[in-house]
């Protein structure tokens, strides 16, 4: 039988080398703790780490959509709002081609007054045409100047779409183009609203009456225009939603994937700092004796 | 019948063998660490009959003591050539694993600060440019988030070239150590063959040619044969380094060149033994290999992933970019520059002016976003780096795991040889103390004499 001989070289080795396993443990796990991370370096895991910065990726992406979708809701807000403005405008003006309409005995002064109350609303209706948004006119398209209609109610706007991606392919538009809501140039609003202003003061009743019908037109117009804003606006809201939502969902599991399971970390700590103690104290002991302690 | 005085003489080997077994103990506690030590043993032969007695003669005699024989080292040649085989392998894959964590170590993934992030940032900036068109912010900010991703890959393009050219001084470093080693080991080697012709101990030698040899292992991964007159030859990926007292010279043939730049060429070595040059055919382990295949294959690998990546970003944002018109309704010119022989280490941002960001599809100067959405649109670079980072994160796990398990064989190793060869400071005390009360019994073996002559001479026929 051969038994295995021990030599002082080998426990010491053996010690050295077990006490360098066990501090190596620890500063693995101190490193978790301190960094709060389980993924420090691709090697840790090469596939959690591909997953982390997906993830990572996917969080970026979905906070630009949540900011371009709240930039898109800004600008429809605003085209809602002037769009409101615009139709009280234009009911206004209905009712006194009304008034004109209905009173023939209305005298030439009255008719006058009523006339040039209609043109301060058209010159109204050019002034809500050319609202801006962050120094651009919602209603002019891709233009880069200031107006989207002269003042003649001309439109002076580039034809283009402004949108705003709130999703991965999908595009929501945020403006609406001038001469969709006025109608294009030569048969457009303000022109309606000038045949109303010739028939008024020539006492044109007639002509009133057609421009009263054309103005009854205008207003089904902007109320589809701003019935097709209003669902745009809320798909941009449950867009920004849904984005909130996702960076929410993708941030948990990101953290899941790449964060320290602290309790289970700390537990770890303990039990490596155990093992190491243990391998210190039986280091000590081992090291201590020998033959020599005994003879005399 | 045996000599009256046959004993005195016994009790002087005694004395001499008992004093040569307390040399040798004083030498093994006294080499209990020295490095490459192999404990020593001194070997007795009990004196008895001659083999062939003379003639007419016949031996009668009760044994005459004791022979002191050679000084044995404890070793075993097989596990010694296991032990060099096991330490190439092991220093191998300790050098790829160190040079590997400390390019890892520069990739900063996951992270907010790596490539990855930087492109994201680049993404949501063509948005941020999309969403308004007109911003000089948003412009001045897109050509910043570009920068940073140029800034990001040349970074680490960089660290992978510092490495290289860091590896090139190693190898230069270890070759010359090469050289060093095998000079040493030969004349070694001609020590021992002379030491063993003329019968000196050559336990020291002997030592010192083993440790040459395992540091050679270390180096190349190279193999040692025993020659008959006691020394070790050694080839390097079969071919002869050191034969006998004849050393060749290693040297690096192609990949490096003599001020530590790269030639362009795949690293390659030869050995000048006398008047021939012989190839090293590839495939080398140790230190030697370890940083050959890192030179060769696995840092360019990685480097040629990164610019393949840094080509797609600037390839994809390029022909994007110039579909696009500028502020003025000029059309775009190319975003990235970069020179296609090293795409990562080189690309930059080739405008400067925040106007001739092509964020409008549609020419004549109109506020339009639609080509910077067009660009805000994740490309395939992203992908491809995620990948390329996945792959190297599991060539160094891999490596890690393969040089841990490798550590245990070694030290297995390492254990069997110390096992024979490692000196038991409890065994040399009780070895030390036998010697003693030998050497003490001995000497009462010629006091017992001397009484005993005393009383034969001066006692013998004495009345009074």
């Amino acid at each position: 039988m051969t038994t295995m001989r021990v030599t002082q070289n080998m426990l010491t080795d053996r010690s050295v080398g077990s006490l360098q396993l066990g501090l190596s443990r620890l500063a693995k796990v101190q490193e978790q703790i301190s960094t709060g991370r389980v993924l420090n370096r691709p090697s840790d895991s090469p596939t959690q780490t591909t997953a982390a910065m997906r993830m990572r990726s996917s969080i970026a992406d979905q906070t630009q959509y949540v900011r371009n979708a709240e930039d898109g809701i800004g600008w429809l807000g605003i085209v809602d709002q002037t769009l409101g403005g615009m139709t009280d405008q234009v009911r206004r003006a209905r009712e006194l081609g009304l008034q004109g309409a209905s009173t023939g005995t209305t005298s030439q002064t009255a008719r006058e007054a009523l006339a040039s109350e209609v043109e301060q609303i058209r010159d109204g209706l050019v002034a809500a045409g050319n609202t801006t948004y962050l120094g651009r006119p919602v209603f002019g398209g891709v233009t880069s100047g200031s107006a989207a209609f002269d003042a003649s109610g001309g439109f002076v706007g580039v034809p283009g779409e402004v949108t705003r991606t709130i999703a991965h392919g999908v595009k929501v538009r945020v403006d609406v183009l001038g001469t969709d809501v006025v109608g294009p140039d030569g048969a457009s609003l303000f022109d309606d609203l000038d045949a109303l202003v010739t028939s008024l003061r020539t006492g044109d009743t007639p002509g009133i009456r057609t421009g009263l019908s054309a103005l009854e037109g205008r207003l089904e117009d902007l109320g589809s225009v701003r019935a097709t804003v209003g669902v745009r606006y809320s798909r941009a809201e449950q867009a920004a939603q849904r984005g909130r939502d996702a960076v929410l969902d993708l941030s948990t599991s990101l953290s899941e994937v790449e964060n320290t399971d602290l309790p289970r970390a700390l537990v770890d700590l303990k039990m490596q700092e155990v093992a190491y103690q243990a391998a210190l104290a039986s280091t000590a002991r081992v090291m201590q004796p020998s033959l020599l302690d005994f003879l005399r | 019948m045996a000599g009256t005085l046959s004993s005195l003489n016994t009790a002087l080997t005694a004395l001499r063998f008992n004093r040569v077994a307390m040399d040798v103990a004083a030498n093994n506690i006294a080499n209990a660490t020295t490095e490459g030590y192999a404990r020593r043993r001194v070997e007795g032969t009990a004196i008895g009959a001659p083999a062939q007695p003379a003639m007419w003669s016949r031996y009668d005699g009760t044994g005459g003591g004791v022979a002191t024989g050679a000084t044995e080292r404890m070793v075993d040649s097989f596990l010694d050539a296991r032990a060099r085989r096991e330490h190439g392998a092991q220093s191998y894959l300790d050098v790829r694993a160190g040079v590997l964590q400390r390019v890892e170590s520069g990739i900063g993934e996951p992270g907010d600060n790596g490539v990855a992030a930087a492109m994201a940032d680049f993404r949501s900036g063509w948005h941020d440019l999309a969403n308004n068109p007109g911003g000089d912010a948003a412009r001045s900010q897109l050509l910043a988030r570009a920068e940073t991703v140029a800034g990001a890959l040349r970074n680490q393009a960089a660290n992978i070239s510092n490495e290289q050219s860091d590896q090139r001084y190693r190898l230069q470093a270890m070759v010359s150590e090469v050289g060093t080693v095998a000079s040493d080991l030969a004349a070694t080697n001609a020590s021992v063959a002379v030491a063993k012709l003329n019968g000196t101990e050559a336990g020291t030698l002997l030592d010192q040619r083993d440790q040459l040899a395992l540091r050679l292992s270390e180096l190349t991964g190279s193999v040692a044969t025993q020659r008959a007159d006691g020394g070790l030859d050694v080839t390097v990926g079969g071919v002869a380094l050191v034969t006998g007292k004849d050393a060749g010279v290693f040297q690096i043939s192609s990949g490096v060149t003599p001020s530590g730049g790269a030639d362009g060429l795949s690293v390659g070595f030869t050995v000048v033994m006398g008047a021939t040059t012989t190839a090293v055919p590839t495939g080398l382990r140790g230190e030697v290999g370890a940083v050959t295949d890192l030179l060769a294959t696995t840092l360019p690998a990685y480097a040629d992933g990164l610019s393949a990546v840094a080509r797609t970003l600037a390839d994809a944002v390029n022909a994007q970019h110039v579909a696009g018109y500028d502020l003025a309704g000029v059309a775009g010119q190319p975003l990235f520059s970069y020179d296609p022989t090293n795409a990562a280490g080189t690309i930059a941002v080739a405008l400067t002016d925040p106007a001739s960001v092509a964020a409008s599809g549609v020419p004549g100067g109109g506020l339009d976003g639609s080509n910077a959405d067009r660009l805000g649109v994740t490309g395939a670079a992203d992908g491809d780096y995620q990948r390329l980072v996945n792959g190297y994160g599991t060539e160094v796990a891999s490596v890690q795991r393969l040089a841990a398990s490798q550590s245990l064989l070694t030290l297995q190793v390492d254990g069997a040889r110390e096992q024979l060869s490692g000196v038991n400071l409890d065994e040399e005390t009780v070895a030390m103390l036998q010697a003693q009360r030998a050497y003490e019994a001995a000497s009462r073996v010629m006091s017992v004499m001397d009484s005993v002559l005393d009383t034969l001479i001066n006692r013998t026929g004495l009345l009074r």
